[in-house]
């Protein structure tokens, strides 16, 4: 087992462990966790931005890196070396799953890693790399991790094309079946695609550096941020795109995660007044930013990630309500949405909301309100919390009033209905009076506002682990 | 890139503003659609040029439904 199998004319091979996990690191800092030997998977330790992380890596040279039990143990053995130093451990995957060779052993072997997976899981960051096709075994040990991360090259599938050819007649191709377009835009298995193998790998180095170590709060140091209020449309019906106020708000670009899935919601990862936070923010430009099955899933999968990482989360919220559809419901929008109301009320993690526009209905709820349990909520002046938008809200209460009006009075009744409605029940005066809103705060104040919030918490840190709901 | 842009939600066609033959960047707007009180563009999403435009000013589109066709 300790012989190479590998002649020296292959040291160039892209497939060759080595140079990709030296890739992750910083230069110079790898050490040999296993043997460079013919397992099928090389684990090593060395420090991403000067912190220790630990890898391992398919030998895609070696049978298309298939799994067998002494690459297994190596895996195992890198995992639970994460776990007891309390450190990232980031794989990266070219396989086809477990040796055939090795029959039922390797499936045993293939069952160990995913058990230390989810022995890690919630208690390291873990992060996996896909660079090649990562099929059966292969599949599920990146999704079993907390963010999966693709490049141009990396496939991902259950079973490979010519097994869904002969069983369900299918003709289909890999990157077609389980490429960076299905996986980042319609499954939801792959959070992060990438044009290269390099570019993946460096995101992984961004990823682990921000969950690795997070740094502290500082509040004192956190300038205005002017450009935060001018971002949003003067008219309350436009869509905008909540990326750049993501930007804005973050001290420097984060890692989007599951960008091209529902994006009618957004999940970023990002320093925020000097600490590593997960901001969530309901998107308009994509639904109007409804919230919806596969929306809601996606946040509360990145808000139990980030509780049980001890990542503190800023949630902007501009929402309308939740998609009204037989699709929706038939789709789980109830059992689904439910991770949600689920994830924010369980999460321990400082957790600061900031209504920019308006939240409705059962919307509002979800998205992190006073009610399940945040830690301040804030609100931009002119913003509205309330059940409905005021002129819905006129149109159903007011029915047999507008209807009885003359016609030429209907508008101007409509337009005196609605004020009184804002009055009463709209905008964001009621939250204030019963305290589910903290404070209205300018945009300029913001980022220190909730930088202040967030410093002022108790920082604690879930005890669960991570499902890949 | 050529591919079918389809509704992703019920709502009523607000306005068309892309004709067939126009050349569009991935982003552009092609269609604005409207549903709970929103404004909802309608993306191209990838660089190419409007085939067809299968909507008119206040249609109603249903999730799935054709909006418009891109080559």
């Amino acid at each position: 087992m300790t012989t190479s199998p590998v002649s020296a004319d292959a040291v160039t091979d892209v497939r060759d462990p080595l140079p990709r996990l030296e890739a992750l690191f910083d230069e110079g800092t790898v050490k040999p966790m296993s043997p460079r030997d013919d397992s099928g998977v090389l684990s090593v330790r060395g420090e991403i931005d000067g912190a220790p992380v630990i890898a391992y890596c398919s030998d895609a040279r070696l049978m298309g890196g298939a799994m067998g039990t002494d690459g297994c143990q190596h895996i195992v053995g890198a995992i639970d070396s994460a776990i007891r130093e309390r450190i990232p451990v980031i794989g990266v995957w070219h396989s086809g799953g477990a040796r055939l060779a090795e029959g039922v052993v390797a499936l045993d072997a293939v069952g160990q890693v995913f058990a230390a997976m989810v022995r890690a899981s919630g208690r390291v960051p873990q992060i996996s790399v896909v660079l090649g096709p990562a099929a059966g075994g292969a599949a599920y040990g990146p999704a079993l991790t907390d963010i999966v991360v693709m490049s141009d090259t990396g496939r991902i599938f259950v079973t490979g094309p010519e097994v869904v050819r002969s069983v369900t007649g299918e003709q289909v191709d890999m990157e077609r079946l389980g490429g960076p377009e299905p996986h980042g835009r319609r499954s939801g298995v792959v959070h992060v695609t990438t044009k290269d193998d390099a570019s993946a790998l460096a995101k992984a180095r961004e990823l682990a550096s921000l969950l690795g170590h997070h740094g502290r709060f500082s509040p004192a140091d956190v300038p205005d941020s002017p450009e935060l209020g001018t971002i949003l449309p003067e008219q309350v019906n436009r869509a905008y795109d909540v990326k750049p106020v993501v930007k804005a708000l973050l001290d420097a670009p984060g890692v989007e995660l599951h960008a091209k899935w529902a994006p009618n919601i957004v999940t970023t990862l990002g320093k925020f007044a000097g600490r590593t936070v997960g901001v969530i923010a309901n998107n308009p430009l994509r639904l109007g930013g409804c919230l919806d099955a596969s929306s809601a899933e996606k946040a509360a999968r990145f808000v139990r990630m980030c509780d049980s990482l001890g990542v503190p989360l800023i949630v902007l919220v501009d929402v309308p309500g939740y998609l009204p559809g037989v699709g929706q419901e038939w789709d789980g929008v109830v059992r689904r949405g439910a991770k949600l109301l689920h994830a924010f009320s369980e999460a321990v993690v400082p957790r600061v909301t900031l209504v920019t526009r308006k939240a409705y209905g059962g919307a509002y709820i979800a998205m992190n309100s006073r009610s399940l349990g945040a830690t301040a909520v804030f609100a931009w002046p002119n913003s509205e919390v309330a059940v409905m938008g005021a002129s819905a809200a006129v149109n159903i209460l007011h029915r047999k009033k507008l209807a009885a009006a003359k016609p030429e009075d209907r508008e101007a009744l409509r337009a005196q209905l609605i004020e009184e409605q804002i009055q009463t029940a709209g905008g964001v005066g009621r939250a204030l009076e019963i305290g589910v809103v903290d404070e209205v705060i300018e945009p300029v104040i913001t980022r220190r506002r909730i930088a202040e919030a967030l410093a002022a918490a108790p920082s604690a840190r879930g005890a669960h682990g991570n499902i890949p709901l | 890139m050529s591919g079918e842009i389809r509704s992703e939600m019920s709502a009523n066609v607000w306005k068309v503003v892309t004709l067939p033959g126009a050349k569009v960047a991935e982003g552009d707007t092609l269609v604005i659609l409207e549903s709970m009180k929103m404004e909802i563009p309608v993306l191209a999403e990838a660089d190419g040029t409007v085939a067809e435009v299968a909507v008119h000013e206040g249609d109603v589109v249903q999730e799935g439904d054709l909006i418009a066709v891109m080559v």
